[in-house]
């Protein structure tokens, strides 16, 4: 079972629109919601009048500031965050009031009716200026902006530059983009008494329940969450968007449940990919190897602290790249500014530092004129080397994956037809990326045996459209030795499934995976007990197959065990956890349970006359340790390279004082089917040890860098600040012929 | 809530528009108004909806030129054996339009009515002379597409008219049109440039009329006579190419957004107007 290309359990409902998302939800008595957002970027509030927004026909209740108790404020780390603005706002669309009424159209017009007076402050957008002597402190607790500062130091890093024979220093930039899933953010709520439901789109049911219940002053118990099938995650909805705003306006309409579903254009203000700047000095020696690497960060984490303290640290480790390198120091900053926070965006903090790191690669290779793929192979980590955190790494493939990816470009250039000027410059570059998951995580899974053979899987791993519970099904099937047919997969529902940190992080196939393998053990346990009486078998001499435990010569149901031991089901759980971390002054220790690891091979063709790039050929290796689904598996490998053009390309957002100018899909392009690589190549490497790797993120990284160093293949020209548009390219192209 | 008004024919809708003027907004596929509502950019009290008017969904190819009804879907023009035997490249620029969900919807008329500069057809249609029917409550009148387009998402059509229907006057078998669409970010996306071209020839190559329309880089489909001129009586060589795309990049006045600055969208004028021409040119 494991290993095989079953198709998606939902694949149908999810073609033909059946899938039961949070967006099709109605419930009995329902409400409908609407966020009133703040229009300045930095402004006291000196008045939050809904006087005349209560008297609109229809509505029932509204959430202000006024209604906010002391522990109304959020954070992974830092709870600076309120449920809605108290007394001050820091960037345009933060929520000010929330609106319930019996119509959407009643809760808008009321929004507008909502009087809102500001007393607006100086504001600061870009994260280098908010550190500036001078600059506006958006929180009284970081009066110099920085809420947070990840430090790594490793070796002697000034004996290591004398070292060099040649120093590199270089700036790469990424704007701030959004995670644009097809679904937006959607999340209901109702209270019964002193408890509540709350129905929502998101990847983190559990650290959802954990805030709500610190927020709300309930026991988590008395909070329950239950996620229906998202519509795309991609980081966005991997820590606490919208849910307490939700949950506390609920708790004013006496029982009846609201919900709330953002607008594409709400979107955009509600969480978004960091901007960053990220410096990195490199000396390198004449024979080839590295000395010594120095990386500068500067997150722009928005107006909120948010996951950012957890994601600044992670930046800093998957900031150093999958190279030997014997002394790193690394200063990762995590800055506020005047812009919507900035939360995970698939391959989080990887995607802008694999941007640097990769692209520097070609910079020395082509300055030291040696050639880029033999650099990166003299140089790339083996198993049993160290990590700048000083960790011993295990199942290292990265040589494996570059090879694979620049092997499937082929050894001709791609055929195509010739591009309307007829004279196209083609060129090939390369990508590797080294990233850390979850370091401390745990999952839980329960299964349950039925009389009739069924079995249900209880697990919180939330289905996004990456097929988890497709994955889940198949391990369950393959460890238990039953049919594919005989599992029901439920959850996430925090009030009957068990717990899971998160789905993130293309944690869910190792981490969710060992721990339904750990329950399938238990399960298998207890049927072999059970059975070997009824087939006068020893346990030990037992196994099982399509439903049977079966002995030399005879066999029996699991159906039929528990009906002859007079049982109706049969429960087992399992668990598997990590605990692992960074000592915070030095970062050394031990990063992640196991590293993602993943390449990319680009092959572009440049238009000189309009700088426009066309990718003939995109060829993507991930490790995948043992590959549970390979036709997932692809499209995983396939989506991750269709992902990451959108931030390589085209996607930004702009801004005007703050405010978002192109918050639509019309003007913020995302990539479309016609963006696609006319040759796409996708290649998951296996090991013999058969461990479970996530591959969710693998080959996005890579995507960015591989392209750009492709382009500088092609016609000599370095870009080094996303998205590589058209415009920059003919920019570089003339600024290098006026030399 | 805003009203939503169903008229079966085109003098029912005129005289509703009469009658709800500034508060009214017609809507046919829906692909423009709806994006407009949903970003706030119009809150029309009243949407007159054409989707119940019959008979406004036609492709006719007549003695004086190409009729098309104004209700007629981007997809079905696109398809069109009729439009493809008059003018491949008027085909061509349906079939480029966003992508086919929206060509599905939209309609024609509901495309050049929105005045959206970054749309395609209307510097195709522009460049091809063409012109626009339209309806008022009391009588029927025609404008020329490069008298229809008066600035940024605003027409000379009267708050009570209607586009009924886009006639395309017969083009003479020697001539030849290409459209050139230039997106500069997402291959689905709007265009950054957009070059309608139409040129006609005598049997010896040499240039008979010359008619380039570009769109989306300026406020509305921009014709240079003069340099249209330039290749009166003369063969479409390289250079005269050149000196024609020259003239375009200097004269317009680019508008900058984000598919591309004012300098940027100068150069891809200049590259486009240049490949267009050489479609014309060498296309047979």
């Amino acid at each position: 079972m494991i290993g095989e290309s079953v198709p998606m359990l939902d694949s149908v409902a999810r073609v033909t629109g059946a899938v039961d998302y949070m967006i099709n939800l109605r419930l009995p008595n329902m409400l409908f919601g609407k966020i009133v957002r703040s229009q300045a970027p930095h402004a006291k509030l000196l008045k939050v009048d809904h006087t005349n927004a209560l008297q609109v026909p229809g509505v029932v209740a509204i959430l202000t500031g006024e209604d906010l108790g002391a522990n109304a404020f959020y954070g992974v780390a830092v709870k600076d965050q309120g449920v809605v603005a108290v007394d001050r706002v820091r960037y345009v669309g933060e929520p000010i009031a929330a609106i319930a009424a019996e119509s959407l159209s009643a809760a808008e017009e009321a929004a507008l009716l909502i009087d809102i007076e500001y007393d607006e402050l100086t504001a600061v957008f870009d994260s280098q200026a908010a550190i500036q002597a001078g600059a506006p402190a958006l929180h009284e607790k970081s009066p110099n902006n920085i809420f947070k500062h990840a430090k790594l130091r490793h070796g002697d890093l000034d004996a290591a530059f004398a070292a060099a024979d040649e120093i590199f220093e270089d700036t790469f930039t990424s704007p701030v983009a959004q995670q644009a899933s097809l679904e937006p953010h959607v999340s209901a709520a109702q209270w019964d008494g002193e408890h509540l439901t709350l129905w929502t789109a998101s990847q983190a049911p559990f650290m959802v329940r954990k805030t709500l219940s610190e927020i709300l002053g309930i026991a988590p118990e008395a909070v329950r969450v239950i996620v229906p099938p998202l519509g795309g995650g991609y980081g966005g909805k991997g820590h606490i968007r919208i849910e307490p705003l939700v949950a506390a306006m609920a708790r004013k309409t006496k029982g009846r449940p609201v919900k709330f579903v953002l607008s594409r254009a709400e979107e955009f203000v509600t969480v978004t990919k960091h901007a960053a700047s990220i410096t990195l000095k490199t000396g390198v020696k004449r024979d080839g190897t590295f000395t010594a690497r120095q990386v500068t960060i500067y997150w722009n984490g928005g107006a909120y602290a948010d996951a950012s303290p957890m994601l600044v640290p992670a930046g800093m480790v998957r900031s150093v790249g999958p190279y030997r390198i014997p002394a790193v120091s690394v200063d990762s900053y995590g800055i506020y500014t005047n812009l919507p926070p900035a939360g995970a965006y698939r391959g989080a903090m990887s995607s802008q530092t694999t941007w640097a790191y990769e692209s520097q690669m070609d910079i020395i290779a082509h300055k030291m004129g040696w050639d880029p793929l033999e650099f990166r192979m003299k140089n790339l980590f083996v198993s049993g080397e160290h990590f700048a955190t000083g960790e011993e790494l295990h199942d290292v493939h990265f040589v494996e994956c570059l090879e694979a990816s620049a092997k499937g470009l082929g050894a001709s250039p791609s055929p195509l037809t010739p591009p309307p000027g007829g004279e196209g410059k083609r060129g090939r570059g390369y990508g590797v990326m080294m990233k850390s998951t979850v370091a401390t995580s745990k999952s839980q899974a329960r299964l349950k045996l039925m009389v009739d053979g069924t079995v249900m899987l209880y697990t919180s791993t939330v289905e996004m459209g990456q097929g988890g519970h497709t994955t889940m099904a198949q391990i369950t099937a393959e460890t238990l030795g039953v049919p594919l047919s005989a599992i029901k997969v439920i959850g996430p529902d925090t009030a009957i499934t068990p717990f899971d940190s998160t789905t993130s992080a293309s944690r869910s196939t190792s981490m969710m995976g060992n721990a339904v393998i750990a329950a399938c053990g238990s399960m298998k346990k207890k049927l072999f007990e059970l059975g070997a009486p009824l087939l006068e078998t020893p346990p030990d001499q037992l196994r099982t197959e399509n439903g049977f435990i079966v002995a030399d010569e005879t066999s029996i149901s699991f159906g039929d065990i528990l009906k002859r031991n007079n049982l109706n089901e049969l429960d087992e759980a399992g668990e598997y956890s990590t605990s692992l971390g960074l000592d915070p002054e030095t970062g050394q220790g031990v990063a992640t349970p196991h590293w993602h690891q993943g390449a990319g091979a680009a092959e572009v063709e440049v238009d000189p006359e309009t700088g426009r790039i066309t990718i003939l050929r995109y060829s993507a290796a991930a490790f995948a340790g043992r590959v549970v689904n390979p036709r997932m598996a692809q499209l995983q490998n396939d989506g991750n390279v269709i992902f990451g053009l959108g931030p390589t390309l085209m996607e930004e957002i702009l801004f005007d004082g703050g405010q978002p100018t192109n918050p639509n899909l019309a003007d913020y392009a995302i990539p479309s089917i016609r963006d696609i690589p006319n040759e796409l190549i996708s290649i998951c490497i296996e090991s013999d040890k058969g461990e479970m790797h996530g591959i969710g993120e693998m080959t996005l990284p890579s995507v960015a860098p591989a392209i750009a160093n492709a382009i500088e293949d092609a016609i000599g020209v370095r870009i080094k600040d996303l998205p590589i548009t058209a415009e920059k390219i003919l920019q570089a192209l003339r600024e290098k012929a006026e030399k | 809530m805003i009203k939503f008004l169903e008229p079966t024919d085109f003098s029912e809708a005129t005289s509703l528009l009469d009658q709800y003027a500034e508060e009214a907004k017609v809507i046919a596929g829906g692909t423009s108004v709806v994006m407009m509502l949903q970003q706030k950019l119009i809150a029309p009290s009243v949407l007159i909806s054409l989707g119940r008017v019959s008979n406004f969904d036609f492709i006719r190819h007549e003695k004086d030129g190409l009729h098309i009804g104004a209700l007629t879907k981007l997809r079905d023009l696109e398809l069109s054996e009729v439009v493809k035997k008059f003018c491949p490249a008027l085909a061509h620029t349906f079939s480029v339009v966003a992508n086919i969900r929206v060509r599905n919807q939209a309609t024609i008329g509901g495309n050049l009515s929105a005045a959206d500069y970054a749309a395609d057809p209307p510097a195709m249609l522009t460049a091809l002379d063409a012109r626009a029917q339209v309806q008022g409550p009391n009588e029927k009148r025609e404008i020329p597409l490069s008298e229809f387009f008066l600035g940024f998402y605003t027409t000379a059509l009267e708050p009570n008219e209607i586009l009924t229907e886009v006639i395309i006057p017969a083009l003479p078998s020697s001539a030849r049109a290409a459209y050139h669409k230039y997106t500069s970010i997402s291959a689905e996306g709007r265009p950054c440039v957009a070059v309608g071209a139409f040129a006609d020839f005598d049997p010896d190559g040499k240039c008979l009329d010359l008619r380039i329309a570009v769109g989306a880089a300026v406020e509305t489909p921009q014709r240079l006579m003069e340099a249209e001129a330039m290749a009166h009586g003369h063969a479409l060589t390289d250079e005269l190419i050149a000196a024609i795309a020259e003239q375009y990049a200097q004269a317009l006045d680019p508008l900058t957004d984000v598919r591309g600055s004012a300098w940027y969208r100068r150069e891809m004028i200049r590259v486009f107007v240049k490949r267009a021409l050489q479609e014309v040119r060498d296309d047979r």
